[in-house]
C-alpha cells in the first residue's frame, strides 16, 4: 500500500555560526507526519579549527542528521535531501536508502514510470505523464538493487506528490523557528 | 703815473731790506743751558763708529757712587718647633657638657651576667655517622671531660631532580555534542501542502463508475451539470483550507493536526456548469 511509505527529507542550515536541522517525514500525500529539528548547535572556535573544513560536512551528517534519526521511532523507507547536500560526500549511512531529487527542465519521457539511467548513481525518472523527469541522485552507499527498488517507490509516491516539494517546506519551516527564536 | 707807483714800491722794498739786513748775531756760552750733575756725571752717550756685532755690556751705574752693596747669603730653611697653648687651654678650660635626659641613665648601675662555672659541653663530633669516642684529653677550668658519643643529627638531603616534570595538560574536548531534538507538527502544518490529482483514466472503470454515483449523491446534482476538476486523498478529517491550482492540475491543502492520523480517502472535487461553482465530497469511507 502507498500509504506505509514514509519519506523522510532532511535540510540542514547555518545561520550565523549555528547550524540546525530538520527532518520532516511524509506520507505519499507529502501531508506531515512528523517533524523534528534540532536545537542550535554553535561550534566553540576551537572545534572550528580542529575540524577546518569538515567542520560542516561532519555536524550536518553524523551530528544533526543521525541525532534526528535517533528520535524516530521507525526509520522512513527513504531519506531524501537536497542535490548539494548529497553532491558534498554525504556518507548515507542510514539504514535507508538515501537520495536526492532534482527537478529538470528535460524533455519528458515515453511514459509515466520510465526510468533513463544517466550514471551509476543517478537516474531520470518521469513521474506523470507530460511533466518533465525528474532527476534522482543516490548516496554512494546506495547499491543497484536497492536502487531499483528505490524507484519503484518514488513512482508510486510521485503518483499522488511532487517528489521535491517537501524539502522547500522544511528550509521554510527552519526559517520560521530561526525567526521565531531571534 | 705807474712809473711813480713803481718807484715808490722800489723805494718801499729798499727801505725794508736795510732795515733787517743789518742784524748782529750774539753768541751765547753753551755751558749756560747744560744740565749740571749734582756730585754725579751725567749720563752720556757715545757714539761707536762701524758695525759691531750686537752685545749687551753691562754698564755701572755710577748713581750709588763708589758704595759697596752687600750680598747676602741664603739660609737654609730650619724647622722650628712652636708650641700651641691653646690646646693646654682648651683642655684645662673646657666643659664637659652632659645631656639632662642621658644623665640618669648614665647613673644607672649596669649588672654583667656572671660567668658560668662550667662550659657547657656539646654533642660530639660524628664524622660519617662514626661517633668520636676518644676522651677529652685536657679539661678547661671549670668544667668536667664528657664522652662526645652523641651523634650528630643528619643533615637533611634535598634533592634536586634534574628532569622536567611533565606540564599540566588541559583538555578541550573537540567533540560536537549531539544537540537537542524537538518535535514541532505545527511548524510545517502551517504551509499547504500540494496534493495531485490521480489519473482516473487509469482507474478501473468499475470503480470510476461507483464514484460518480457517490458524487451524485453527494452533491444531489446531475452528472451532466458536473466537471470533475480530480480525483485526490487527502485526509477525512483535518483539512483546514482548500485550493485549487487548476494550472497545475492540483490542490493546495492546509491541514490541522487532526489529519495526522485520520485515513486518507477518494476525494472528488468538480464544478458545477451552470453557474461555476465549486462542489466535492468524499466518495468513500464517509
Amino acid at each position: 500500500m502507498a500509504e506505509s511509505i514514509k519519506l523522510a527529507y532532511f535540510m540542514a542550515v547555518k545561520e550565523g555560526t549555528s547550524y540546525l536541522g530538520g527532518l520532516l517525514v511524509t506520507d505519499t500525500s507529502g501531508i506531515p507526519l512528523d517533524f523534528r529539528y534540532t536545537e542550535p548547535i554553535t561550534p566553540t572556535h576551537l572545534q572550528g579549527i580542529l575540524y577546518g573544513k569538515s567542520l560542516e560536512p561532519h555536524l550536518k551528517e553524523e551530528v544533526i542528521q543521525k541525532t534526528l534519526l535517533k528520535e524516530l521511532k521507525a526509520p522512513p523507507d527513504l531519506f531524501i535531501l537536497s542535490a548539494t547536500e548529497l553532491a558534498g560526500g554525504w556518507s548515507g549511512d542510514t539504514k535507508c536508502p538515501v537520495l536526492a531529487v532534482q527537478k529538470t527542465q528535460d524533455t519528458p519521457l515515453a511514459k509515466a514510470g520510465a526510468v533513463f539511467r544517466v550514471g551509476a548513481r543517478e537516474v531520470l525518472l518521469q513521474v506523470a505523464d507530460g511533466a518533465a523527469p525528474l532527476r534522482v541522485l543516490f548516496a554512494t552507499s546506495v547499491d543497484a538493487p536497492t536502487q531499483e527498488q528505490t524507484i519503484l517507490k518514488l513512482l508510486e509516491a510521485g503518483y499522488h506528490m511532487d517528489l521535491a516539494e517537501p524539502l522547500e517546506r522544511v528550509a521554510a519551516a527552519l526559517q520560521s523557528l530561526v525567526m521565531k527564536g531571534s | 703815473m705807474f712809473g711813480k707807483v713803481r718807484e715808490a714800491m722800489a723805494d718801499a722794498a729798499e727801505t725794508l731790506r736795510r732795515a733787517y739786513s743789518g742784524l748782529a748775531v750774539v753768541d751765547v756760552a753753551p755751558e749756560r743751558f747744560r744740565a749740571r750733575g749734582h756730585g754725579s756725571p751725567l749720563l752720556a752717550i757715545h757714539p761707536l763708529a762701524g758695525l759691531e756685532s750686537l752685545g749687551a755690556s753691562a754698564l755701572t751705574s755710577r748713581l750709588l757712587g763708589e758704595q759697596t752693596v752687600a750680598v747676602r747669603g741664603m739660609e737654609v730653611p730650619r724647622a722650628v718647633l712652636h708650641a700651641e697653648s691653646g690646646w693646654a687651654r682648651w683642655d684645662a678650660g673646657a666643659e664637659v657638657v652632659r645631656m639632662a635626659p642621658l644623665a640618669a641613665r648614665l647613673a644607672q648601675s649596669l649588672a654583667l651576667p656572671t660567668l658560668p662555672e662550667r662550659l657547657p659541653v656539646h654533642g660530639g663530633v660524628e664524622a660519617l655517622g662514626r661517633p668520636v669516642t676518644h676522651r677529652l684529653t685536657h679539661t678547661l677550668p671549670g668544667t668536667s671531660p664528657r664522652r662526645l658519643a652523641e651523634p650528630l643529627p643528619r643533615p637533611a638531603i634535598r634533592t634536586l631532580a634534574p628532569s622536567l616534570r611533565a606540564p599540566a595538560t588541559r583538555t578541550a574536548d573537540p567533540v560536537l555534542r549531539a544537540p537537542g531534538v524537538r518535535r514541532s507538527l505545527e511548524a510545517v502544518l502551517t504551509f499547504a501542502v500540494p496534493i495531485l490529482a490521480e489519473d482516473i483514466q487509469r482507474l478501473p472503470k468499475g470503480l470510476w463508475m461507483r464514484y460518480s454515483l457517490q458524487l451524485v449523491r453527494g452533491t444531489g446534482e446531475n452528472v451532466r451539470n458536473l466537471e470533475v476538476l480530480g480525483l485526490f486523498r487527502i485526509p477525512r478529517k483535518g483539512v483546514a483550507e482548500l485550493h485549487h491550482d487548476a494550472r497545475q492540475g492540483r490542490i493546495l491543502v492546509r491541514f490541522e493536526a487532526a489529519a495526522v492520523c485520520a485515513p486518507r480517502v477518494p476525494f472528488i472535487l468538480a464544478r458545477r456548469k451552470d453557474d461555476g461553482a465549486m462542489v466535492s465530497c468524499f466518495v468513500e469511507g464517509a
